[in-house]
């Protein structure tokens, strides 16, 4: 569904990613492990759009996505919950999920989606009409994963959806992942800190460091490399 | 009190209502532009000149006149000039100021502000020196038979005051509402309008619904000088107007927007709203040369007292 070929990208001055190719599969779940400042989010941004690689290609679904801006690619089904949230402040819960279904797909499947999305976060349904910016730091994640949902995508991408969260609600927040997958077998790529839960989940695993692919491999593979028990799982 | 003296302050006040909403209408374009796009744009004032110039000439010679006559020509004239001023400003964005905004200002000094305040004042200044060698220096006004009748309310406590309210001000105060109510319902209620504030709020996670940056910022740049070109239509059934109105009237624009806080739309319109009342109830108790003194000294004294103006919030912009 997904595949990056020799991706090199980076800022006006720091190049960030140093041919970096990976593959994820129609149906699959994907996981990206790596240390603060290995290039996670610019490898998200690069697929969104935002970052131009310099060297290397994006295929979705067979589709060079070289000469396609950032704002179409949503439209093709690339779903991406970005980092840090990135909810709209001055618009409601309810507004927030309508621009996610801003995508053809999203719109014709809105009632169903946004049923789906409410079943699976009541808090959202209770919280319609309040301004996303005044919402907790967990409903906010919700929302963003929420207005991911809402644009029915093929491929939905998680920047680190636990990040700056309590370990409750992190530990909520992944179980959520958890059940849309097993309602939906949704293609998800997912960045995350938490690195045992996230190898555990995932069919399939990247580690980045410093820009590189140092390590791939399917879910059996990666728990049992020492490199991976050491360095992340603390074993 | 003498009833002269309550007479005096009700027509003020009234006056200042009328002339506020109109001045309310024209700030509520600089803002929507502000708001969504982050821009300072310094030839809004001449959109509003261009719009006055537009009706003027539709209601003369595009047939207006003769078609829907002297009291309702005016009015379909200004409204038709708003389509037309969002053309201009459309084209004006995809032309010069998209150069200096959006996607690829990030990598600019400052965001791009300092291109965006050269790029805009350059564009005042030609359209105020092209406005002069087009139009001429002559005063021009839509002139409309209402602008000399008034409807009179009263008289009032045993037949001691009467407030007259003069038709042409009452009814462009009247579309100037309107058009706010109806601006107002566009931008919270459409899916356009609801991708314009998500744009204003956050450009990338935009980007990431979807939402094209670079075409949302064109619309509201479009709408912006649309809206103010209208308010400036209005203004010119009341009050002749030459290429160079434009520099006296941004400068109110800006001081409202401010006021009602920088990026909200009714905050906009309560910015200019304050100001036409402040600038008539002044003429109470100072000459008329000094109106624009109080409508300073008042904005000062507000900004000192709430430096986010009436609506902004403090909400941090990622
Ligand atoms: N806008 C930017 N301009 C310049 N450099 C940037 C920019 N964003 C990120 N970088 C740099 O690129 C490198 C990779 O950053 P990135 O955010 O992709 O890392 P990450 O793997 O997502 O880290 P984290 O786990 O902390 O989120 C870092 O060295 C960072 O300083
Ligand atoms: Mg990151």
């Amino acid at each position: 569904m997904l595949k990056l070929d020799g991706i090199c990208a980076g800022y006006s001055v720091v190049p960030v990613l140093k041919d970096v190719s990976l593959t994820v599969e129609a149906g699959q779940f994907v996981a990206i492990v790596g240390p603060n400042g290995a290039g996670k989010t610019t490898l998200f941004k690069t697929i969104s759009g935002i970052v131009q690689p310099s060297a290397g290609a994006i295929l979705f679904e067979g589709v060079d996505l070289a000469h396609i801006p950032a704002a179409k690619r949503p439209h093709l089904g690339i779903a991406h919950v970005p980092e840090g949230r990135q909810v709209f402040p001055s618009l409601s819960v309810m507004e927030n999920l309508e621009m996610g279904a801003f995508t053809d797909a999203g719109r014709r499947a809105w009632k169903q989606n946004l049923e789906r999305i409410f079943a699976l976060m009541p808090v959202l349904a209770e919280r319609r009409d309040q301004f996303a910016g005044t919402l907790s730091g967990g409903e906010q994640q919700m929302v963003a994963i929420g207005r991911g949902l809402a644009s029915a995508p093929k491929l939905l991408m998680l920047d680190e959806p636990s990040m700056g969260l309590a370990p409750a609600i992190a530990d909520f927040i992944f179980e959520k992942l958890i059940e849309i997958r097993a309602e939906t077998k949704l293609t998800i790529l997912l960045v995350e800190q938490r690195v045992a839960e996230a190898l555990e989940s995932a069919d399939r695993g990247y580690v980045l460091e410093a820009g590189r692919v140092v390590l791939e491999g399917n879910n059996a593979t990666l728990r049992a490399d020492d490199r991976i028990r050491q360095a992340y799982l603390g074993m | 009190m003498t009833s002269q003296v309550i007479e005096n302050i009700l027509q003020a006040l009234v006056a200042g209502l009328l002339a506020g909403a109109i001045y309310g209408l024209m700030c509520v374009g600089l803002g929507l532009i502000f708001g969504v796009m982050r821009v300072i744009n310094f030839a809004q004032g001449d959109f509003m000149m261009l719009g006055m110039y537009a009706a003027y000439y539709l209601f003369l010679s595009a047939g207006i006149q003769t078609t829907f006559g002297n009291v309702l020509g005016p009015y379909v004239a200004i409204l038709l000039s708003g389509p037309l001023l969002f053309l201009f400003g459309f084209w004006i964005h995809k032309l010069l100021i998209s150069r200096v905004t959006g996607q690829r200002t990030a990598q600019l000094d400052g965001e791009g502000h300092f291109a965006q305040l050269i790029l805009t004042l350059g564009v005042a200044l030609v359209l105020q020196n092209g406005g002069l060698i087009v139009f001429g220096s002559v005063l021009a006004s839509i002139r409309t038979p209402l602008s000399s009748s008034a409807w009179e309310v009263g008289p009032l406590w045993n037949d001691l005051v009467s407030i007259f309210i003069n038709k042409a001000r009452g009814i462009a105060a009247i579309i100037s509402i309107a058009a706010m109510i109806g601006l107002a319902a566009l931008i919270t209620r459409t899916r356009m309008g609801k991708a314009l504030r998500a744009a204003a709020d956050n450009p990338v996670a935009a980007t990431y619904m979807g939402i094209d940056i670079d075409k949302s910022h064109r619309v509201a740049f479009g709408l912006g000088a649309a809206v103010t070109a209208v308010a400036g239509g209005l203004l010119a059934t009341n009050y002749p107007f030459h290429p160079y109105i434009g520099i006296d009237y941004v400068i109110v624009m800006y001081a409202g927007v401010v006021l009602g806080g920088m990026g909200s739309i009714t905050g906009a319109f309560w910015g200019g709203m304050t100001i036409g009342l402040v600038q008539q109830l002044s003429t109470l108790v100072l000459p008329t040369q000094l109106q624009n003194a109080a409508i300073f000294v008042v904005f000062l004294l507000i900004i000192f007292l709430r430096p986010q103006g009436f609506f902004g919030r403090m909400v941090e912009r990622t």
